[in-house]
């Protein structure tokens, strides 16, 4: 027998829902503020990390944008080159506190061991072991080491000198080269920033490089206002001894683009690595790029 | 004692009033909470000075020359400001009322805070303790005003629990709750788009109302440029309620409204700015070509930060979801149920049916002398069905769907769409309406009681959820989101906008003002000077905290700084790293646990 409900059961259904649904959404109302983690619940959960936290250690918030939260207790043990990290890969441990069931995209690795798994309040704080890469060579921290040329139409090649800030090209003008902490897609990033130069390419290398199985390169552009204000794109290309690999386009809608190349031909092996970068409309054009060499 | 007769009529009046004083007084006991964004201030600023005009004007007037006051150059010097930006209904209100209504302390320390020099100390009627409460109070006013029509026009249509239940959830949505207090103009022009559509409407019978049409759309064109759209869904909704005269290959009759719109208008907006005087023509032109090329501001939407119209297919398709997805998340998830079980009786109804039973009066087609029924000019809707579902459809869906196209900014969320508000709590209404009547038939004739208690019940019922949220989400009602997205943390995490333009540091001010030494040297990132200042006037900061300026070389001076959580602003993060030596804030100020402001100390470790 099939249950078919009169046009009054309906209509007295649909006074039923919505009184509900009224019901139900001032109560959330109420409630759901005391939902939210408390001071306390923040200090007891940094006491935990904190009294776990070994150097090297990565710590996140989950969802992400409880983050200026974290740092407020935990900021010391996040200095910029983590809170600005390229990638989540190079750290073996991970500290992830988080809130209302959400995960940190560095915690969801499916290698992944939870060592600990503590709540404090509304805060749960779980310590991940995972394996991780080895950092053979961090291109950002040897910027310094980085030598600039710029090679125009026909070939020409001329050195560009470090001043300050910026490089001098001979017969090519002056442009940006330094470590910075940067904005890609809106997120802080630490990498070495530069500008394609007009009608030439800007090549930058680094002369030896201790090579592991992989060179992991992440690029994008800089800055809200100049993604904003230019459409041009950027080409790069990275060569590793006499290998060379186009990386995507870099243009204002491509993110911070992660790139990794295959090394394991010439792991252990120093050589150098240069990369190249040209646009044919260079104006506005912040490219920023990280790199590391892993084991 | 001999009692009032208390008429139909004159009740309705009463509920009006109580209505709009109800909105006046909620208004009034909860806007100072809420701080003061870059727009709000220089609103403030602009209103002073246009009363300056006045000032001097009054002077030249006493002095005999009163001509001093309309040469170019003095008319530049006060109605320059703020222009060709907007037009000055609004902030010669906002000056005027501050004028009226300030606690003047203008002689004392803050006297060179003023945008034009105080003489001497104003003499006043001290309502407000505050100088920016007197600037918002006519805002407020139009709030109010708004909640009082739309009872109004709601009675038209429906008894008077839901025709209240109508007015009171048009205020009670906490998106539409923080514009309606603030000295900007996007609930004002609300209100006057709902004065012109009911005006409108009424002219639809009554030629009366075709003029009053015509001055209402003038003094909206004098309010906001969104009064450009209003004609637009005027004549959708004509053409198609009169759309029996094409099959017959008849073009509609011209309504007095639309003429009355077309003359009225441009001559009040004309009249209604001086700045435009100086030379019409060319000022109109910058007026309008400022908001056809108006820049995209950076604004959040589903994660992603448009600050340009977008050029890929996808992007485009979600930016084009944009005011529909915001009205979603951001109005009382009870409020859209009942108004999308008005908008279905709407549709359902049939042509020349009242729109609920009480409305067949009033729906009805003028009874009379059969000359009333001709088609007319002065009462275009006398001889056709008015199409109510058309009417209200094209006035909710028309803000919105213009706010959908890819191209147009949206840097203000639902402040650009706030005009279809109105109509939306309408349809609750009507739904409201519906609901009662079911579960009056529902009951059994023996629950006598319960069927009379159930109307107001219902209505009471349905108000609280919208009511408890609006409450909930000041002073930040720009990061509130509702059940279905989860509140502050679901449009977190959803990925939507949780403020603009440096409103929601005022919480924070006490903590601010007690950080001497260092507050000499802060950088206020988003906050306008013109916020600081009157922040100062209005004794919530010490005169002597400092303000370092915009951008890096702001951060670079200064040895205290806050930042506002928008994604545009990440840059603004690393120069505090950088020069501040520390990832680690001292403070971030949160609504349920959601970061909206954070406050950076150089040095700290």
């Amino acid at each position: 027998m099939t249950f078919r409900p009169s046009r009054r059961q309906l209509t007295l259904g649909a006074v039923i829902v919505v009184a509900s649904l009224a019901v139900v959404e001032t109560t959330v109302a109420l409630v759901a503020p005391a939902l939210a983690p408390t001071d306390a619940d923040w200090v007891a959960a940094a006491a935990a990390v904190r009294a776990g936290f070994r150097p090297g250690d990565l710590i996140v918030a989950a969802p992400g944008w409880a983050d200026p939260i974290l740092r407020v207790h935990l900021g010391d043990l996040i200095p910029p080159e983590v809170a600005a990290r390229m990638d989540d890969d190079r750290f073996a441990r991970v500290w992830e506190v988080s809130q209302r069931g959400a995960h940190a995209p560095a915690a969801e690795a499916a290698t992944a061991t939870v060592a600990r798994d503590e709540r404090f309040g509304r805060l749960r704080v779980r310590l991940l072991e995972r394996p991780a890469e080895t950092v053979t060579y961090d291109f950002v921290a040897h910027g310094a080491d980085a030598r600039l040329t710029r090679r125009d139409l026909r070939g020409g090649v001329a050195a560009c000198a470090p001043a300050g800030d910026r490089v001098n090209c001979a017969a090519g003008g002056s442009v940006l080269f330094r470590r910075q902490v940067v904005e890609v897609e809106q997120k802080l990033r630490e990498a070495l920033l530069t500008e394609p130069l007009a009608n030439a390419a800007l090549a930058i290398e680094f002369p030896a490089v201790p090579l592991g199985r992989a060179l992991v390169i992440a690029t994008g552009l800089h800055d809200t206002w100049m993604r904003k204000a230019a459409r041009g794109t950027v080409e790069a290309r990275v060569t590793v001894g006499d290998q060379t690999t186009e990386l995507p386009v870099t243009d204002d809608d491509s993110g911070w683009t992660r790139t990794r190349i295959d090394t394991s031909a010439r792991a252990g092996q120093t050589l150098p690595v240069r990369l190249e970068i040209t646009s044919a409309n260079p104006y506005d054009r912040f490219f920023a790029f990280a790199a590391e060499a892993r084991q | 004692m001999r009692r009032l007769p208390l008429s139909p009529r004159r009740l309705d009046w009463i509920i009006t009033a109580i209505l709009a004083l109800g909105a006046v007084v909620w208004l009034l006991s909860v806007e100072g909470r809420q701080g003061i964004g870059r727009d709000e201030a220089q609103y403030f600023r602009a209103g002073e000075r246009y009363w300056g005009w006045f000032s001097e004007l009054s002077d030249n007037l006493a002095a005999g020359h009163p001509g001093r006051s309309f040469t170019a150059s003095d008319i530049d010097r006060y109605w320059g400001d703020n222009a060709p930006d907007h037009p000055v209904v609004m902030k010669v209100l906002y000056g005027i009322s501050w004028r009226a209504f300030h606690t003047c302390h203008c002689t004392g320390a803050t006297r060179s805070l003023h945008p034009v020099p105080i003489r001497a100390r104003h003499r006043t009627l001290p309502l407000f303790a505050r100088e920016s409460t007197a600037f918002r109070f006519p805002a407020i006013l139009f709030a109010a005003l708004l909640v009082g029509m739309v009872y109004r026009f709601a009675r038209r249509w429906l008894p008077r629990g839901p025709a209240a239940v109508a007015a009171v959830l048009t205020l009670a949505q906490p998106h539409f709750f923080f514009h309606a207090q603030i000295s900007c103009f996007d609930a004002p022009i609300a209100t006057m788009a709902f004065a012109v559509g009911f005006a409108y409407w009424k002219s639809l019978r009554d030629w009366r109302w075709g003029l009053a049409t015509g001055a209402l759309f003038g003094i909206s064109l004098g309010v906001k440029h969104n009064a450009w759209l209003i004609p637009f869904f005027l004549v959708a909704h004509y053409v198609w309620m009169r759309r029996g005269d094409l099959r017959a290959r008849r073009l509609p009759r011209v309504p007095l409204a639309f003429l009355a719109m077309l003359v009225l208008g441009p001559l009040i907006f004309l009249a209604h700015w001086p700045w435009l005087w100086v030379s019409p023509l060319a000022r109109t032109r910058a007026y309008v070509e400022r908001h056809l090329e108006h820049e995209h501001y950076n604004f959040e939407y589903l994660g992603f930060n448009f600050n340009q119209p977008p050029t890929t297919t996808k992007m485009k398709w979600i930016r084009a979801t944009a005011p529909f997805v915001e009205t979603g998340l951001t109005v009382p998830v009870t409020t859209l149920a009942l108004a999308a079980l008005g908008a279905g009786l709407l549709a359902r109804r049939r042509r020349g049916a009242p729109v609920a039973p009480e409305s067949a009066e009033s729906e009805a087609r003028p009874a009379g002398h059969p000359s009333s029924l001709r088609p007319s000019w002065l009462r275009p809707g006398a001889d056709v069905d008015r199409a109510p579902g058309a009417f209200v459809l094209v006035q909710t869906l028309g803000p919105l769907s213009v706010l959908a196209v890819p191209s147009t900014p949206i840097f203000g969320g639902v402040k650009h769409f706030l005009a279809a508000m109105p109509y939306l709590a309408l349809l609750a209404g009507l739904g409201l309406d519906w609901l009662i009547r079911v579960a009056a038939e529902g009951l059994p004739d023996a629950r006598a009681g319960l069927r009379r208690a159930a109307p107001a019940a219902l209505a009471v019922l349905v108000c609280l959820p919208a009511l408890v949220e609006t409450r909930r989400s000041h002073p930040d009602g720009l990061g509130h989101y509702n059940l279905l997205a989860g509140g502050f943390a679901g449009g977190a995490s959803l990925g939507m906008n949780r403020q603009f333009w440096g409103y929601s540091v005022l919480p924070m001010l006490p903590d601010l003002d007690r950080r001497v030494p260092e507050n000499r040297q802060f950088f206020w990132h988003d906050v306008l000077s013109d916020a600081i200042w009157m922040y100062k006037r209005d004794g919530r900061l010490s005169l002597e905290v400092g303000n370092t300026g915009f951008g890096e070389e702001g951060i670079a001076r200064s040895e205290i700084g806050i930042l506002f959580y928008e994604k545009h602003w990440a840059k603004y993060e690393a120069w505090f790293w950088q020069y501040y030596g520390t990832t680690k804030p001292v403070e971030v100020r949160a609504r349920e646990g959601v970061p909206l402001v954070t406050l950076y100390r150089r040095g700290v470790r």
